[in-house]
């Protein structure tokens, strides 16, 4: 028996190191002893799934898998979006959160990609991306919230996602909007924040050349909000709204 | 569509395409096993195991490869999803505890309830009896491995830190104590000699 014979068990517990699979695999290519093994091997193992007493299932469950699944993560046509390019989506994430908006930590980046993105499990280097990152975080993030984005009249066509994330005792509220219209020299689009007909400024953003833009907002202490809208302004820094809203929580 | 009548294959070609009630019908046949398993590996936390089973089938939803019957049994398919979506959470958990924590007890404990649960299941589940069989022929470090490693979510070199030995040992154990299960398995199975 071959000194990488003795990672065949490994491999088929999916223990061994990234680097070692490929040279693993092809050595499992051309050694008779392993080929003849694996398949056994690997049924024994995942016979031990069997050793399971059966439980009932509470019966609220499936209503709650399924609000998990549909109303908390983004409609599958936009995570399959996201898909195609998950790398540059992350790293542009990455560039965005911690060089110009510095105050999110990684640990919110961390689960801003997971919620964003729910493909999180298939891409294993995404994966393994996120657990290097939640590792480094201090305290644990969670979207507490999330919000569907919708646009109207001139943004018609464009939709978004807000989730407002909790970090020990910080808020902050993210918003992710896709297939914006362009905007012009001065243009910009801002976030209000709506509580009892009163607006709070939550930012400024102009869309990249593919209509996407995002932006984080960190929430002063103990301020709520009901709506989140968008308008289209003239130009930037504005406290009142004078352009058109163009998106808004449905 | 009735998805009543599709085979688990189509219903993921269908997941693909994202038609909601392919999963749910995958929900409906298969939550009962998710949840079972998904509860042992949390050692009977069910709030643990309701977030398991929610990512889970999350994970089903956002699959975007169709499953094809060459990669295996569809329902090892999806427990290996369960388990590795379980261990993640467990390892989370320690992590945030510091270091991981041997309770030399605890393995014990599950060995008597398993006993037990021989026992009681012995008409129920013949696959599990078996295996039940099985674990008996092995030593006791093989079985702690087993439970350790298979349920507990501990990586080999968390084991050979708890068990104080060497990788390599823990490492040739596995492959000892897998050889040994099949070895069961296949006299047990093989043609005639079903049954006892
Ligand atoms: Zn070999």
């Amino acid at each position: 028996m071959e000194n990488k014979c003795e990672n065949l068990s490994l491999y088929i517990i999916d223990e061994l190191p990234e680097h070692e699979k490929e040279p693993f695999e092809r050595h499992l290519k051309t050694c008779i002893h392993c080929q003849s093994e694996i398949d056994s091997l690997q049924a024994t193992w995942q016979m031990l799934s069997y050793d399971v007493e059966e439980t009932d299932v509470p019966e609220s469950l499936k209503a709650e898998v399924m609000d998990f699944i549909f109303i908390e993560n983004e409609t599958p046509l936009q995570a399959q979006e996201v898909s195609n390019n998950k790398q540059s989506f992350l790293e542009r994430l990455k560039l965005i959160l911690t060089i110009q908006f510095s105050p999110l930590s990684i640990g919110v980046t961390a689960v801003l990609v997971i919620g964003l993105i729910g493909l999180l499990w298939i891409n294993l280097h995404l994966r393994d991306t996120i657990t290097a990152l939640e590792n480094k975080a201090g305290s644990p993030t969670k979207i507490v919230k999330s919000f569907n984005l919708k646009g109207q009249d001139l943004a018609g066509l464009a939709n978004g996602n807000a989730y407002l994330l909790k970090e020990g005792s910080d808020t902050s509220l993210v918003v992710k909007l896709n297939n914006m219209p362009k905007t012009n020299a001065d243009e910009v689009y801002q976030v209000w924040l709506l509580k009892n007909g009163n607006r709070q400024n939550a930012g400024t953003l102009k869309p990249d050349q593919n209509g996407n833009g995002l932006i984080t907002y960190r929430l002063p202490k103990d301020h709520s909000f009901d709506e989140i809208g968008i308008t289209l302004e003239p130009n930037p820094d504005n406290t009142q709204p004078q352009g058109q809203k163009v998106m808004g929580t449905s | 569509m009735v998805v009543k009548s599709k085979s688990d294959e189509e219903l993921i070609e269908l997941i693909v395409q994202n038609h909601r009630p392919a999963l749910e019908e995958l929900y409906d046949r298969y939550v009962k096993l998710i949840y079972s398993f998904s509860l042992k590996m949390t050692k009977g936390d069910t709030e643990k195991t309701k977030e398991i089973v929610q990512l889970v089938f999350l994970r089903l939803w956002t699959t975007k490869r169709t499953y094809s019957s060459e990669k295996g049994k569809f329902v090892n398919w999806l427990l290996s999803i369960t388990r590795n979506i379980a261990i993640d959470h467990i390892r989370k958990e320690q992590k945030h505890q510091g270091t991981v924590q041997l309770e030399i007890n605890e393995w014990q404990q599950m060995q008597d309830q398993q006993t037990d649960d021989v026992l009681q299941q012995v008409s129920k589940n013949l696959l599990k009896q078996q295996l039940q069989e099985a674990k008996r022929h092995l030593s006791e470090p093989q079985q702690r491995l087993i439970d350790l490693l298979y349920w507990g979510g501990y990586s080999l070199s968390e084991i050979a830190e708890l068990e104080q030995k060497p990788l390599g040992t823990i490492k040739s154990r596995l492959h000892q104590t897998l050889k040994k299960l099949r070895n069961y398995f296949n006299e047990e199975t093989g043609g005639v000699r079903h049954g006892k």
